[in-house]
């Protein structure tokens, strides 16, 4: 196997942050005696990310994914820990380094506002020492992709977000990175410039291999990119695996939701099939109408059949639905319980 | 250096500016009768009195005119008012870092401001006409002189500039201090003597303006060696400790979060 694309051990980040007394006295005296506290904002976290993965790195506002994400760019310095990007270490070899890897931040612009976008690849194409003719070809095949033929010579500022992150992406990407990192890149977007997003991101790491470091609120971009999600939470990894095992893992096993030809009680559906580990509930309020109910199996050698065999014979069945773990579901679960 | 991304730089700055083509003459002709209304005061305290401490009118506008020449070179390259504001608070300087390129030269670059150097014209032209009042016999040695401590005088600059910006990365908020800083400056353009004991030690060793401006001036003046190849050895000197503390600043750079 080759080198990976990231590897981090105990990296940890510290700030020092004041803290400020309270009201018209309290600020007086900050201002002769502040108090300082120091905020863990990445915990001890270790990672391993091969080369050509899209990895996704979720967790709440705070929980320190900019900070990892900025460590890694090589924007901040770590407190301690070693990291290794693309075989760099990112702050020591801060303008080497960043040759080679590509960084679009959704809230903050790399395209000067005043300009024709193509101003700024121009530049930009200056500043990476890109070569005329792979500039010229890597140019076509973004502008290609991202369809951004008739954007190129409009002021940033004239784009609409949409617009304008596509010409982000473009931008940050015409030196052909091999370490992609996004923070936020679909953040205020409608669904159709997000799925172009998603599709050109897929082409581009199948196409060259671009390894993608992603962090979104969006779970959406995790279902349709990455192979890999890893969740953090207070500044620690909570979960690091693919999509489908988090779903297994948190899912809570397989549900189905049945609906009655008649109203039923839960108790009495519930008594026809003791012994078999399923959980009876009842629906949201506004599916509820009576007749409708759910089971969830916990033991996965519980077949699905069992259950209906038994139910069928207290009501007729109208409608059956098999309910698939929801990711937003699961991940809002893990937010307000933790694992 | 990379003068290729300079020019690069530079065509960026020139298409902007074009952009906004009545702001350009209106800086520069705000930036002319700033000046004017300096010299004017000069005109003002000398029809009170012939000499200032033995420094003639002419004089004191030689010293003036050579001091706007390493200055407009220096906010040429330098112009880094807002840097806390914008790079610090804002959190612009994640842009910079991310980008394969000195991040003092690329804030330099992306901050050019050429109309500045309409001031080092009109410097000059004032010491052409104070140096003819004067009667400065001129040698081909004061050339090298003038360039070494215009070169000199901007490494001032920019160290103690450098300096002080370097500071918003360890207060994450922007203090008071550069207006201050940049009042002082202005003092350096006017002969030591007429200031107490305790500016001329203020402009001399601590903030030490006065290598920029008087000292130089005073070289083709008075014809006094010293001060004048001092000015370089002081740039030198201070902007390495600049540089230093910017190295720790950027390292202890924390980014605005988002």
């Amino acid at each position: 196997m080759s080198k990976p694309a990231i590897r981090v051990e105990q990296l940890k980040k510290e700030f020092r942050v004041t803290k400020p007394r309270e009201g018209l006295r309290g600020a007086v005296i900050d201002l002769f005696n502040r108090r300082e506290q120091s905020v863990v904002a990445v915990h001890d976290i270790d990672l391993l990310i091969p080369q050509g993965e899209i990895c996704g790195y979720i967790g709440e506002n705070g929980a320190g994914k900019s900070t990892t994400i900025k460590m890694l760019c090589g924007i901040l310095v770590p407190t301690s820990g070693t990291i290794e990007v693309n075989g760099y270490v990112p702050f020591k070899d801060r303008e080497k380094f960043v040759q080679e890897i590509g960084v679009v931040f959704g809230q903050r612009s790399q395209l000067w506002w005043d300009l024709g976008v193509i101003e700024s690849f121009r530049l930009l194409r200056k500043v990476y020492r890109v070569g005329e003719n792979d500039f010229q070809k890597r140019l076509n095949e973004l502008v290609d992709r991202l369809a951004l033929g008739d954007l190129l010579n409009r002021p940033v500022r004239k784009l609409s977000l949409g617009q304008r992150m596509r010409c982000e992406l473009a931008a940050s990407l015409l030196h052909q990175p091999k370490i992609l990192f996004l923070d936020e890149p679909t953040i205020g977007l409608d669904i159709l410039v997000k799925s172009s997003i998603r599709s050109f991101l897929m082409e581009m790491n199948r196409e060259h291999g671009t390894t993608i470091m992603l962090t979104t609120h969006d779970l959406q971009d995790i279902e349709a990119l990455c192979s890999r999600v890893v969740m953090l939470d207070e500044g620690k990894i909570i979960y690091d695996g693919s999509l489908d095992q988090l779903k297994e893992q948190f899912g809570g096993g397989r549900s189905v939701q049945v609906q009655f030809e008649h109203n039923t009680l839960v108790e009495n559906v519930f008594e026809s099939t003791s012994g078999l580990s399923a959980t009876w509930s009842k629906p949201e309020a506004q599916l509820d109408d009576g007749k409708t109910l759910r089971v969830t199996l916990d033991d996965v050698n519980v077949p699905i059949s069992e259950i209906l065999e038994r139910v069928v014979k207290l009501a007729g069945i109208r409608d059956i639905a098999i309910l698939e773990p929801n990711t937003e579901d699961i991940v809002r679960e893990i937010y307000r319980k933790g694992v | 250096m990379r003068f290729d991304l300079f020019f690069e730089y530079f065509r960026i700055y020139i298409q902007t500016r074009m952009m906004y083509r009545i702001d350009f003459w209106v800086e520069i002709v705000t930036d002319m009768m700033f000046q004017m209304v300096n010299l004017a005061v000069i005109v003002v305290a000398y029809k009170l009195t012939p000499t200032i401490l033995g420094w003639s009118q002419a004089e004191l506008f030689f010293v003036y005119g050579f001091f706007m020449v390493p200055y407009s070179f220096f906010t040429t390259f330098f112009n880094l008012w807002n840097f806390a504001d914008r790079y610090i608070v804002k959190g612009e300087f994640d842009r910079v870092l991310t980008r394969p390129m000195n991040s003092i030269v690329q804030l330099s670059f992306e901050n050019l401001d050429p109309s500045s150097l309409a001031g080092a014209v009109t410097g000059v032209v004032i010491m052409y006409f104070s140096a003819q009042t004067i009667g400065i016999q001129w040698q081909l040695l004061d050339l090298v002189a003038f360039f070494v401590s215009v070169v000199g005088g901007i490494l001032i600059y920019a160290g103690i500039y450098l300096f002080m910006i370097s500071l918003s990365f360890f207060t994450d908020a922007q203090t008071g201090i550069m207006p201050l800083i940049w009042n002082i400056q202005n003092y350096g353009k006017f002969p030591m003597d007429i200031y107490n004991k305790m500016i001329r030690v203020l402009l001399t060793w601590v903030v030490p303006f006065a290598f920029v401006g008087v000292y130089p001036a005073a070289f083709f003046l008075r014809r006094d060696g010293l001060s004048l190849w001092l000015t370089p050895v002081i740039g030198l000197i201070i902007l390495s400790i600049a540089l230093v503390i910017w190295r720790f600043g950027e390292r202890s750079y924390r980014g605005a979060g988002s």
